[in-house]
């Protein structure tokens, strides 16, 4: 069987050579994440996108991953897998990884838990308040109670410009916001709205390109070549496995 | 029709059947070993699909960590082996088999993750959609009864050309009188 194969993919190599299909997927993950990456760090900047991300964006590997924080196998994607790869993949400059907001509506709090995500984002928090959102969720989907564990993953004065970003930000769900508001967020204008509702829906909006059917689902870009999306849960070894191979192109 | 016409339309029928099941073997291992947008064809490449394939047969959690790479690379190949063999004909009722056995245990796989509510994509084919009734009907009610149809038929083939002939001088109904 292995010769057969071996034989194949000769022939195929020596036939197919030039048929390497045409990057019509290219894409730079140029975004407003990713466009901010270096600021990560700097809470003290001037409040722009949120930076929801690990690692350097000069990394060969970029995976995003669309998330909603109320979803039971998006946390254990980041339990089992994500928290293996950061330490190891992402600190040593092989993956940058990205957080996308992808609440469904199905999830009664997930919304609410996205806005809290962005909000800590925009401080520089977004890392600390992720870990707390995935530690603790099941006891605040239970209750909806977000607000104190954002809060217990913060210094007070932190968590008191949190507070500020979500002003105006009534309780809603996915499935409850209205259109007309999130046109009003997306075009920028401070009034009744949420303010951090426009960085969900921008993340929304990536994912309905793809499309996202589910969550969690991830998209891995290789030097410019973005791979056809995945979901569900993977283990890290086999992760880990594939970006070895990619790494060894 | 005589018996002789009908079983030339079986035999054509068993061809046509045994090509279609071909093709689908041969293009779902295609799918899977297929480069990545941007790479060549290398054995580097087939690698590195065969290890993003390892990610959704993961993804269905059925295998031990252990058996998923191994599973993942060794499955399209065979597929590609079986696809081969299909369309050479030879041993027909044990390619059929095994092409019977292969689609049921992907029915189950596929019916297991939606029973259990897994968001995930299917992998028959390369990534795609959302394992969902689509796919169970695809593999269940068309690709099954499929190779069941060209499993049956060689069987029936084989026995009918494995029986004994009458001999020539025999007195059939006809010459009765």
């Amino acid at each position: 069987m292995g010769v057969l194969l071996y034989l194949g993919i000769c022939v195929a190599t020596s036939a197919g050579a030039q048929t390497a299909p045409p990057a019509a997927h290219s894409t730079k993950p140029a975004t407003s994440a990713t466009t901010h990456a270096h600021t990560a760090t700097s809470a003290t900047a001037a409040l722009g996108s949120p930076v929801k991300t690990y690692g350097s964006s000069s990394a060969p590997i970029t995976m995003e991953v669309f998330s909603d924080y109320e979803c039971p196998s998006c946390r254990n994607l980041f339990e089992t897998t994500l928290r293996q790869m950061i330490p190891d993949y992402v600190a040593s400059g092989k993956v940058y990884l990205i957080h996308r907001d992808y609440p469904l509506p199905m999830h009664k709090y997930g919304y609410e838990a996205a806005r809290w995500l962005n909000a800590a984002a925009r401080i520089g928090q977004f890392q600390a308040v992720e870990a707390a959102l995935y530690d603790n969720q099941n006891a605040w989907a239970q209750d909806g109670s977000i607000e104190k564990y954002v809060a217990a993953a913060m210094s007070p004065a932190q968590f008191k410009r949190v507070q500020s970003q979500m002003r105006g930000c009534g309780f809603e769900t996915a499935a409850s916001v209205k259109p007309a508001a999130l046109a009003l967020a997306l075009g920028g204008q401070a009034g009744e709205t949420c303010s951090v509702d426009s960085f969900i829906e921008q993340d929304r909006a990536l994912g309905n390109k793809i499309p996202v059917q589910s969550t969690p689902t991830y998209v891995i870009t290789y030097k410019g070549n973005r791979l056809p999306a995945g979901s569900g849960i993977v283990s890290w070894p086999i992760l880990k496995q594939f970006f070895d191979s990619l790494l060894s192109q | 029709m005589s018996n002789d016409a009908r079983r030339r339309w079986g035999r054509i029928l068993l061809i046509v059947g045994r090509i279609a099941l071909a093709a689908i073997f041969l293009s779902a291992a295609y799918a899977k070993m297929k480069p990545q947008p941007g790479m060549p064809w290398t054995h580097g490449s087939v690698h590195t699909s065969l290890s993003m394939f390892a990610m959704g047969v993961d993804s269905y959690q059925m295998l031990p960590p252990w058996a998923v790479s191994p599973f993942a690379h060794l499955l399209p190949p065979l597929e590609f082996l079986l696809g081969f063999w299909l369309l050479t004909g030879f041993g027909l009722r044990i390619s059929g088999l095994v092409s019977t056995a292969l689609i049921c245990a992907f029915v189950a796989a596929m019916y297991s993750a939606y029973e259990r509510g897994l968001t995930i994509s299917c992998g028959c084919f390369g990534p795609g959609a959302q394992i969902g009734p689509k796919d169970l009907i695809r593999d269940g009610l068309l690709f099954l009864p499929l190779a069941l149809a060209v499993t049956i038929g060689a069987f029936l083939i084989h026995r009918k050309s494995s029986a004994p002939s009458l001999p020539e001088s025999a007195p059939s109904a006809t010459h009765a009188d």
